[in-house]
């Protein structure tokens, strides 16, 4: 069991800080590009430097470190700095292979945000960076609970990201992978078109292996690789049967990201699971991204204080006060899928 | 050129390849020393202001550990430029 | 606690196309880095690689694929790959069984397409075929599909530790019960990205780097794809093994974006917490495959942070001087050299070294040798700080 203590999300709604939350913003071009604070506790020198995926996890991080320094920040993004990435890119065009400035190269590293938050805060401790695209925020859970098991009274910092720029926007435009007419967050499930909209966001979780004053607790996280919607529902069915036996999770947090190629797969899950399950979307909020499942799990962690959640994003609710679970179902571009358990106290 | 407006553009130019969003090319003092204390610069912005010789003067370092040497201040930089530069 | 066996290697270099070829390369001393043949870059006439002499459409051909949209990394990965289930005996109703991990490190990926990027990414009005290939998932989720693995999958990316840190994350699955064998490794290619990056930092020499030599100048950069199966003894009962991976621990530097500390924070406690895991004291240790990049800030900060630990340093060498800095494959690459060296009871002697680092005088192994082993040490050091370091011991 992981147990999460603290939570931070940088998103494209008000999710970040003090402020009052609230989720009225809607996606502007086919984007919903994130809120981003004013990083006031980032020094200056060391802000310049950083993209937006960097910005957005130190920012989101840094909070959360304020108890004081964890054991290891253990992150999952699938593209990380890809606006660095592709700027080092350009040079390489534009000059001829001649002589570049680094710093865009170095930034451009997936693991720059694990490492300079590690670099920043003096953290010495594990530091790691998953990868998976579609699952890499799910594999820095799967990681920090296997840190947890083996040393509960450690803390770890588990976080993920994942930023919109032009480059990798345009690459995932050219895919198909984003809708090409209609392509906004009021119209999301109405559509019925391939292609999503886009999102970014960050989401940091202070986590331990001690329930104490938790907030919540992860009781699985499990991944599968597949592009079989039977499959899939066999997985889910298995997967309920073990943790909820007859019952039904209370609240479903669905992936559903408005892709016709990919809306069959949600519904096979709707289908398949025991009646009474209160249903929640939310890429009409984060837009879509490989490591969007931090934004569901802060959701998740954060739902029986969220007054301001729009009933419009429910597809069944009952009117249930206070959850005591949640699944969150996630598929991302049709072959990568995950469900995490999440309890509530 | 004149010293004084090759300070100001090279001071114009340290802000945008080192992306010093935050400064004015008067805040950056001739004598101050770019890296350390004073402007608080690192190794890494040393091999970008090498690249910015390179790109706007036309003055080939090689070395890293030479380039440190003319890297001080805005001076030593100004100071170099005018000897070196080929553009 | 069942041990972590390694019950199969695969391996492809610049010094060799499996595990025989490397071994008989390590023993000769043969250099695998030369003149860069198989893309255009500026820097082909300028400086040397560790080029795997192996074009992609024969590779392709050679696995019967035809599929646009297929990476170099993606079939170097393959005959890696395939060389080690044959060696682990892995079927492929194993292979699909859930309780089969696969996790796989790479840095580049697919931008080793670089000039395909570029295109794509700036968006000129049709894609190439190669728009989901540049993440460093691609070539992980290519072999998956490839040979149907059922259980755990994961890419790792911690810049050149990579893949020491994807065999730590497959020994916790084990550990953990969440898989009874890891299929754990990595794979990285030449790519005008990487080359004009570490470039950039003018850390790459235009000569044959010189690990831990007194007038080292940088690294040369190389490839490779190298994977080993890590396999509980609970299901790997009578099998043979090459080893048991005893130790590995990962300790973040936290000093600088690309080099690191003076003393070696980081190298120290990687070392120092893999010793730790293995219940093992430094005087074990009988070789360290040194992670020596040539450059003169790691064999430097390496040499120091290996005296501060080691009272009698243990034979060392780095092996990079046979292969070039082969990045996120490195961490795996050098586990299979090092477990050779286990097996065999044998070190491999150390290229291109001439003069000891005056401030620690260390002396890396220089010639072949027959040599008495019970545990390896590997060390792998990446961007960031990130450092790992793993222990293999006599099964």
């Amino acid at each position: 069991m992981l147990y999460i203590h603290h939570t931070s999300c940088i998103s494209p709604q008000k999710t970040y800080g003090g402020e009052a939350l609230s989720f009225d913003k809607n996606s502007v071009d086919g984007k919903l590009l994130s809120i981003e604070p004013d990083y006031s506790g980032i020094p200056i020198n060391i802000l310049r430097r950083m993209g937006k995926a960097v910005r957005m996890g130190v920012g989101a991080a840094l909070p959360l470190l304020k108890p004081g320094q964890p054991n290891g920040i253990i992150f999952g993004t699938a593209i990380g700095g890809m606006e660095d990435c592709i700027k080092f890119l350009n040079q390489i065009v534009q000059y001829e292979e001649g002589m570049l400035t680094p710093g865009n190269f170095v930034q451009s590293t997936p693991n720059a945000v694990a490492s300079q938050i590690g670099l920043m805060t003096k953290n010495t401790g594990y530091n790691i960076t998953h990868v998976h695209r579609g699952l890499a925020f799910e594999m820095a859970l799967l990681d920090a609970m296997m840190m947890c098991e083996e040393k509960p009274d450690a803390e770890w910092l588990v976080g993920g990201v994942d930023e919109i720029s032009a480059y990798n926007y345009n690459i995932e435009r050219l895919g198909g992978w984003y809708k090409t007419a209609d392509a906004s967050s009021e119209n999301l499930f109405t559509s019925a078109t391939p292609g999503s909209i886009a999102g970014e966001g960050a989401a940091m979780f202070r986590v331990s292996g001690k329930g104490t004053n938790a907030i919540a607790a992860i009781e699985a996280v499990e991944t599968i690789h597949t592009k079989e919607i039977i499959e899939l529902s066999d997985r889910w069915k298995e997967f309920l049967d073990l943790h909820f036996g007859k019952e039904s999770p209370e609240l479903i947090i669905s992936g559903d990201n408005g892709d016709s190629r990919i809306v069959p797969f949600y519904k096979a899950i709707q289908e398949t699971t025991p009646a009474g399950a209160d249903i929640l979307r939310f890429k009409q909020f984060s837009g879509e991204f490989p490591t969007a499942t931090g934004f569901a799990l802060w959701l998740a962690v954060s739902i029986n204080k969220l007054n301001s959640l729009p009933d419009s994003a429910f597809i069944s609710r009952r009117g249930i006060a206070s959850y005591r679970n949640a699944v969150i179902y996630n598929n991302y571009k049709g072959e990568q899928h995950s469900f995490i358990l999440v309890q509530l106290p | 050129m004149e010293k004084e407006a090759l300070k100001l553009q090279l001071k114009q130019q340290i802000i945008q390849f080192l992306n010093l969003v935050s400064m004015k090319p008067e805040d950056i003092k001739d004598d101050e020393p770019l890296f350390g204390e004073g402007l608080g610069l690192d190794s890494i912005d040393s091999l970008e202001l090498i690249v910015l010789l390179q790109r706007e003067y036309g003055i080939n370092i090689q070395d890293p550990k030479e380039g440190r040497k003319i890297l001080v201040d805005v001076n030593t930089m100004v100071d170099y430029i005018e000897k070196n530069r080929t553009k | 606690m069942s041990r972590i066996l390694v019950t199969g290697m695969g391996v492809v270099s610049a010094i060799g196309s499996n595990v025989a070829e490397n071994r008989q390369s390590l023993i000769n001393g043969i250099c695998g880095i030369t003149r860069l043949e198989g893309f255009q870059s500026r820097f082909a006439g300028l400086m040397p690689f560790g080029e795997i002499k192996k074009n992609n459409s024969g590779l392709a051909a050679k696995y019967n694929l035809t599929k646009p949209g297929i990476t170099r990394p993606c079939l170097l990965g393959l005959m890696a790959m395939k060389e080690m289930l044959d060696d682990a005996g892995l079927d492929e109703k194993i292979l699909r069984s859930r309780s089969t991990a696969f996790i796989n490190a790479t840095t580049v990926g697919g931008m080793c397409l670089t000039d395909e990027l570029y295109h794509d990414a700036n968006a000129a009005d049709t894609g190439s075929p190669y728009l989901g290939a540049y993440d460093n998932a691609d070539t992980t989720l290519f072999l998956r599909e490839y040979f149907g693995i059922g259980g755990v999958v994961n890419s790792i990316n911690t810049a050149c530790s990579s893949s020491a840190n994807a065999i730590a994350f497959g020994a916790a699955l084990i550990k953990t019960g969440r898989a009874d064998r890891v299929i754990a490794g990595g794979v990285d290619c030449l790519a005008k990205f990487t080359i004009n990056g570490f470039n950039s930092l003018h850390i790459l020499s235009n000569e044959l780097c010189r690990p831990f030599d007194e007038s080292r100048k940088g690294l040369n950069l190389g490839e490779a794809a190298a994977y080993v199966v890590l396999e509980s003894e609970d299901v790997a009962q009578n099998k043979k093994s090459y080893a048991t991976l005893t130790g590995y621990c990962n300790a973040n530097d936290a000093f600088h974006p690309s080099s690191l500390s003076d003393t070696g924070v980081g190298p120290y406690n990687a070392m120092h917490g893999a010793l730790q895991k293995a219940s093992l004291s430094p005087g074990d240790i009988g070789y360290i495959n040194a992670h020596g990049t040539g450059t003169e800030n790691n064999d430097l900060v390496e040499s120091v942070a290996m005296q501060r630990l080691f009272e009698n340093q243990p034979a060392f060498s780095s092996t990079k001087g046979n292969t070039g800095h082969t990045l996120g494959a490195a961490g795996s690459l050098e586990s299979i050299f090092s477990i050779l060296c286990l097996t065999n009871q044998e070190i491999y002697p150390a290229l291109q070294f001439e003069n000891k680092i005056p401030e620690t005088g260390l002396i890396p192994n220089r010639e072949y040798r027959k040599y008495v082993i019970e545990h390896v040490m590997t060390n792998s050091f990446g961007f960031g700080g990130n450092c790992t370091s793993l222990i293999f011991s006599r099964s």
